[in-house]
Order: structure tokens, then sequence, then C-alpha cells
């Protein structure tokens, strides 16, 4: 009888355990993403949790679009599930968000473990609230000063928050790594 | 171990009709953001209502959408009063808000009136079963997990630790959430993602390209 053994991932590769793990992030994102309705009327605060479990996601596992594999879970789960207020553009703004962490994680290495790389990131993936509330706005014909002025407000908003859970993923991952749970 | 592909014509039936509503809530939200004149708005109205009311959604409230329609057209309106300066510019605004929140409707309506299983059978049919199987689980799990969380939670709480919605008031305490229940959440949910992998393993899934599963389940 062959053991069974769960094969581990890679770069290019994503263990099934990676992708259970990956996908409990992603489920997370869009929980709390629900839960965190604090109505606040703070423009961006869900970007929190978002960009948060979409950096945990890449920073705990090898495989390269980790992220991307998590923005497409939690978009589709969103889309369906009833938490997205933005019906199929949902799906586009977990995924550009997520591009740009795989993309940084490609280009910056030690990113996870640096404050300072996290927070920017975090930024960087915040601003691209930006693009899709401006593309949103332009699809339905708003007037492209006003449309700039409501993507620009949506944004800060977004980005701000999005420093923020950039700033906590590096703490996370220190004890992680602490306990031994990721390598 | 048996292998054979199991899905009834009872159930591929049910895929298809799920899978059709999918479909139709995508086209009307598309067609929200095409529509730019009153009488296509109307139109695409009247289309959302009677489909509101074919899927018998008597007891959907709409209180919560109403309420972000409202908020949302208040902030539009205000934009486009400092943009014109006048009220010249006030029916566009509430052209734009109305278009928005046509976009989101059917969606809304599909999700709250088809259950979870039925649009996770629908998705295995668009999606590589791999990643259509690793989103059912960890929306079928999910439950099971914030019940850890809680626990987790209340037993830090009973600890002392100052977690409370009270003492979250005060930013300094949000690193105490990190450290005291986000850290163990996410270290128990890479567990489960082992114990599942590792099961899933067993039963040999992943042997075959396509999914698999007993006959006649």
């Amino acid at each position: 009888m062959n053991p069974v053994v769960e094969p581990a991932g890679g770069l290019f590769r994503l263990s099934l355990k990676e992708a259970l793990f990956i996908g409990f992030c992603a489920v997370f994102a869009v929980l709390g993403r629900m839960m965190l309705r604090l109505h606040l009327h703070i423009s961006g605060h869900a970007m929190l949790v978002t960009i948060f479990f979409l950096l945990l996601a890449r920073g705990s596992v090898r495989y390269r679009f980790a992220a991307s594999f998590a923005g497409l879970l939690a978009g589709s789960a969103s889309i369906f599930l009833g938490f997205a207020k933005n019906g199929p553009f949902m799906l586009v703004k977990y995924l550009l968000v997520a591009l740009i962490i795989d993309g940084a994680g490609l280009l910056l290495p030690g990113l996870f473990r640096n404050y300072f790389l996290s927070a920017l990131v975090g930024g960087c993936a915040g601003a691209t609230k930006f693009f899709t509330e401006y593309s949103k706005n332009f699809m339905v014909g708003m007037d492209s000063t006003v449309n700039f002025q409501s993507s620009l407000l949506e944004a800060a908003g977004a980005i701000v928050f999005g420093v923020l859970g950039g700033l906590l993923v590096p703490v996370v991952i220190r004890r992680l790594k602490a306990y031994g749970v990721i390598s | 171990m048996p292998t054979v592909s199991g899905e009834g014509p009872a159930a591929a039936g049910d895929a298809a009709r799920v899978g059709l509503r999918m479909l139709l809530a995508l086209t009307l939200s598309c067609l929200a953001f095409a529509a730019r004149s009153v009488p296509f708005l109307i139109a695409l109205t009247v289309v959302d209502l009677v489909l509101l009311w074919w899927l018998r959604s008597g007891q959907l409230s709409l209180r919560r959408e109403l309420k972000a329609f409202c908020w949302q057209t208040l902030v539009i309106l205000a934009l486009y009063l400092v943009r014109f300066q006048d009220l010249s510019g006030l029916g566009t605004g509430f052209r734009v808000s109305w278009q928005l929140f046509l976009a989101l409707l059917p969606s809304m309506v599909f999700v709250r009136t088809t259950s979870q299983t039925r649009i996770v059978q629908a998705l295995n049919r668009v999606m590589p079963c791999r990643m259509a199987f690793v989103l059912s689980t960890c929306l079928k799990f999910a439950p099971h997990l914030l019940a850890e969380v809680r626990s987790i939670y209340e037993g830090q709480v009973l600890r002392g630790a100052r977690i409370l919605p009270r003492d979250l008031t005060k930013p300094w305490h949000w690193l105490d959430l990190l450290h005291c229940v986000v850290v163990p959440a996410v270290v128990q949910s890479m567990a489960l993602a082992g114990n599942i992998a590792l099961a899933a393993r067993a039963r040999d899934f992943g042997t075959q390209p396509k999914r698999t599963c007993w006959p006649g389940a």
C-alpha cells in the first residue's frame, strides 16, 4: 500500500494543502470584508483585510502567483455569495490588488519581512482602487472631472488602509516563522 | 477505488438552470452599464422588477441596498453640484447613480435566491475542477473555521486579552487582536488545510484529470 503523502509545493507548483490555505485566506478576505461593514462611511476601509490576507497568502507559500490565485478565489466567492457591491467588477478589483502583490513579490526579495516595503506595496495595491472606480464610473458615462475627483476620494482611503494592512503582515509572518508553521 | 463520474441528469439540469440564472444576472448587470437613456433605464428597471417577482423573493429585503443607493446618490449629486456650480448636472448625476444601482441589483438577487451548493455545482462547469474543489471546500469549512476563531477569541478574552469591542476602540489594542486572534487563526487554518489535503489525497484526489465521485453519489 502506498503511503499517503502530500507532495510539497514550489515556485511554480501549488500543492493541495497550499491551495486550500490560500483558499482560506481568500474566504477570510471576503468574510472580513463583510464583517468590517462598520458603517464608518470611510471609503476603502475594506481594503485593510483584502490587502492583509492577499499579502499573507503570498508571504506564507512559495508559489509565485499565490496572491493572484487568492484574488481569483476571493473575487469569485464574493461575486456569487452576495458580498459584491460592484457585481462583476469585484473580480477585477481583487485581481488588480493581487497582481500588484505578486509583481512586488517577484521584484522585491524579503518583502514580507520588511515593514517599509510591505506598507509600500499595500499602498500601491490600495491605489488600484482609483483605476477600478474610474473605469466603472467611465462605463456608466460619468463626467470626467467628477469621475476623477470621486475616484481619487475613494482611492485615498484605500491607500491609507492598504498601508495599514501591509504593516500588519511582517508581524504575522515573523510569528508564523517563529512557530515553524512556514519555512 | 471506484472512479466513475456520477452526476445524474437531475443534478445536471439544476446546474444548467443555475448557470442560466447566473448568465442572466451578469447580462443584466452589463446592460446597466450600457444604458445611457432614461427609457432604456426604465425598461431595465422593469425587467429587474419582473426578475424579482419571477424569483418569488417576496421576503427579500432591499432596505440595505436602497439605503446604499440613497447614500451613493447623495455623494454623486454633491460632486456634480460642485463640478457644474448649478443644478444642470443633477439629472446626469441621478442617472449615473441609477445605473450603478441597476448594475448591482441582478447579482444581489441571484445570490440571495440561489443556494450555495447549486452555485458551486454551476461553478464546477466553468472553472478548472481543482479550483472549484478548493473554492467549494473552503466555503464549506468557513463556518467551522469561524467557530474556531470565535473559540480562540473567547479563550483569549478569558485570559485577559484586551480585545473586547470597547477595548478595540483604542487603536493601540489592535496589535493584541493580531497576536491573540489572527495569528492562532492562521495557524489553525493552515493545520485544517493540511488535514483536508491529506484526506483528499487518501481518496486519490488528483489522480484523474477530471473530477470523479462514488457511483450514485
